[in-house]
C-alpha cells in the first residue's frame, strides 16, 4: 500500500513540476494572443476533461508503443521502452491532466487587470520583465490552483495509467489501482484505508483551491 | 517643434482627427467628457491601435501608412491615467521604482518630499487614499525621468489646498526635466497656471485656442 502511494506521490510531483512548465507559455497564448488554430489549440488542451480515460489511455499506448516514432526515439535515447513504465505514465499523466493546469492559469492571467499591463509597458517594462514582475505575481492564484488540481488530478488518476503503466508492482502501480486489487481481492481494510488517504489528499487539495481563489480575488480588486 | 502628431482614425463610436505640434512645455488638453482627450494621450503612449503618424524628438513613434508602431515600452514616457495602476503586492517604493534603468535613492528622496509621500514610502498600495495613490502614481510616472509626461487629470483626487503646491511641483520638474508635459484637465486653474498651451478637444476634433493663460501673461511681461 505505502508502495502504491509513494509511486501515486512521485508520479503527481513530476507530473505537477512539468506541467507547470508546459502550461505557463499555454496559458499565455490562450489568454492574449489571437492567431489562427487557436479554437483547435484550446480543444486539444480541453479534451481529456470529456475523453473517457481509456480512451485517451488507448491513444497514448498507440503513441508511445515500441514501434512508435515516439517509441523509437524513446528506445534510441534511453535504451528502454516507454510503455508499461513509470515515464510512459508521466508523459500520460501530463496530457491527462494538462486542462486542470492550462485553465486556471489562463483564467488568472485573464483576469489580470488591463491597466496593469498598459502601465508596465508605458514604464518600460519588457515582456520578459512584465511576466516576472506583473503578470506571475498577479496570477500567482492561478498558477497556484494549477498545481494543487493537476496534483489532485494524477493522485487520482486510473484508466489512463492503468492502459499506459499495467499495474506493475513497485514500478507503475500507483494507488488508485492497489485499490482496485484490494477490492477485489477482498481486502477490506487496506481498500478502506487506502481510499481514506486518497480522500483526505483531494480534500485538503480542494480546500487549498478555494481558500487561494479567495486570496486571489481580493489582491486583484485592491488598489 | 519637438513632436508632432497627425491622427486620422475611428476608435469605436470616436472620429479622432487632429494635427498637433509641440515643444519642451505643458500643454492642457480640456474639453468636454467624450471629446477624445484620454483618447489622444492614449494614442501618445502607444496603447490604442491608431491610424496616423507621430514623431518624436526625431524618431518616429508612429507611422501606419509604413504598418511602423513603436511600442509604449520603448517610448521611454511617463504616464499617469486615473486608475493609477499601483500593483498591491509591491510597496510604494518599490511601485515608484518600476521600469526604471537606474536606483538613485536622492532623486527618489527629492520626489517624495516634493509630492508628500515620504511618510508613505513602507506602505502597500491599500493602505493608501485616493489622493495619495495618485500622488505615488505621479511619483512612478516621473522617477525614470522620461522624455514626455502624459497626465490624466493628475490632480483629481487631491484636496484643493494641496493642489497648487503640486502645480509648482510639476511645473519645476518640467523646468528642470525639461520635457513635454501633455495633461489632460477640467480645472480651469490647471490651464491658467500652468499652461503654455491649451488644447481643447470636441468630438475628437483639436480647437486649437491661443488662450491668454496667468503664464502667458507673466512671458510677456
Amino acid at each position: 500500500m505505502i508502495e502504491s502511494l509513494l509511486i501515486s506521490l512521485q508520479l503527481a510531483l513530476v507530473t505537477t513540476a512539468i506541467l507547470l512548465l508546459i502550461a505557463l507559455p499555454l496559458a499565455y497564448l490562450l489568454a492574449f494572443k489571437s492567431f489562427r488554430g487557436r479554437t483547435v489549440l484550446e480543444v486539444i488542451v480541453a479534451l481529456p476533461l470529456v475523453l473517457p480515460p481509456t480512451v485517451l489511455g488507448y491513444y497514448v499506448l498507440l503513441m508511445i508503443a515500441p514501434d512508435s516514432a515516439v517509441g523509437r526515439i524513446w528506445d534510441s535515447l534511453f535504451d528502454s521502452s516507454l510503455a508499461f513504465s513509470f515515464s510512459g505514465m508521466v508523459f500520460a499523466s501530463l496530457i491527462y491532466s494538462l486542462p486542470f493546469a492550462v485553465q486556471p492559469m489562463q483564467q488568472a492571467l485573464r483576469a489580470i487587470p488591463k491597466s496593469w499591463l498598459e502601465m508596465a509597458a508605458t514604464q518600460g517594462l519588457s515582456l520578459k520583465q512584465t511576466l516576472f514582475q506583473v503578470m506571475l505575481p498577479a496570477a500567482r492564484g492561478g498558477v497556484l490552483v494549477a498545481a494543487a488540481l493537476s496534483f489532485a488530478h494524477t493522485m487520482g488518476e486510473f484508466g489512463v495509467v492503468l492502459m499506459v503503466g499495467g499495474s506493475i508492482p513497485g514500478e507503475t502501480r500507483v494507488a488508485s489501482i492497489a485499490l482496485f486489487e484490494f477490492v477485489e481481492m477482498q481486502q477490506a481494510s487496506e481498500a478502506w484505508m487506502l481510499a481514506l488517504i486518497l480522500l483526505a489528499v483531494s480534500f485538503v487539495m480542494l480546500s487549498l483551491v478555494y481558500t487561494i481563489n479567495r486570496k486571489s480575488l481580493s489582491m486583484v480588486g485592491g488598489r | 517643434m519637438k513632436g508632432r502628431i497627425q491622427l486620422s482614425t475611428r476608435l469605436g463610436s470616436m472620429d479622432l482627427k487632429l494635427e498637433a505640434g509641440f515643444s519642451d512645455e505643458i500643454i492642457i488638453v480640456s474639453g468636454e467628457n467624450g471629446a477624445g482627450k484620454t483618447t489622444l494621450l492614449r494614442c501618445l503612449a502607444g496603447l490604442e491601435n491608431v491610424e496616423g503618424q507621430i514623431t518624436f524628438s526625431g524618431k518616429v513613434w508612429l507611422d501606419s501608412s509604413a504598418g511602423f508602431v513603436l511600442p509604449s515600452k520603448n517610448r521611454e514616457i511617463g504616464c499617469l491615467w486615473t486608475d493609477t495602476a499601483l500593483l498591491p503586492w509591491l510597496g510604494v517604493e518599490k511601485n515608484i521604482i518600476l521600469g526604471s534603468a537606474f536606483e538613485d535613492s536622492v532623486w527618489l528622496e527629492e520626489l517624495a518630499e516634493l509630492l508628500e509621500i515620504t511618510d508613505l514610502m513602507q506602505r502597500k498600495p491599500v493602505m493608501l487614499s485616493t489622493g495619495e495613490a495618485q500622488r505615488v502614481a505621479l511619483a512612478r510616472a516621473i522617477y525614470r525621468k522620461p522624455s514626455a509626461l502624459l497626465l490624466d487629470e493628475p490632480f483629481s483626487a487631491q484636496a484643493p489646498a494641496i493642489r497648487q503646491r503640486l502645480r509648482d511641483v510639476l511645473k519645476s520638474i518640467q523646468t528642470r526635466l525639461m520635457i513635454p508635459v501633455l495633461m489632460v484637465s477640467h480645472d480651469l486653474e490647471d490651464a491658467e497656471n500652468l499652461a503654455d498651451q491649451h488644447w481643447r478637444m470636441r468630438e475628437g476634433r483639436l480647437l486649437k485656442e491661443i488662450v491668454d493663460t496667468g503664464k502667458n501673461r507673466m512671458k510677456q511681461a
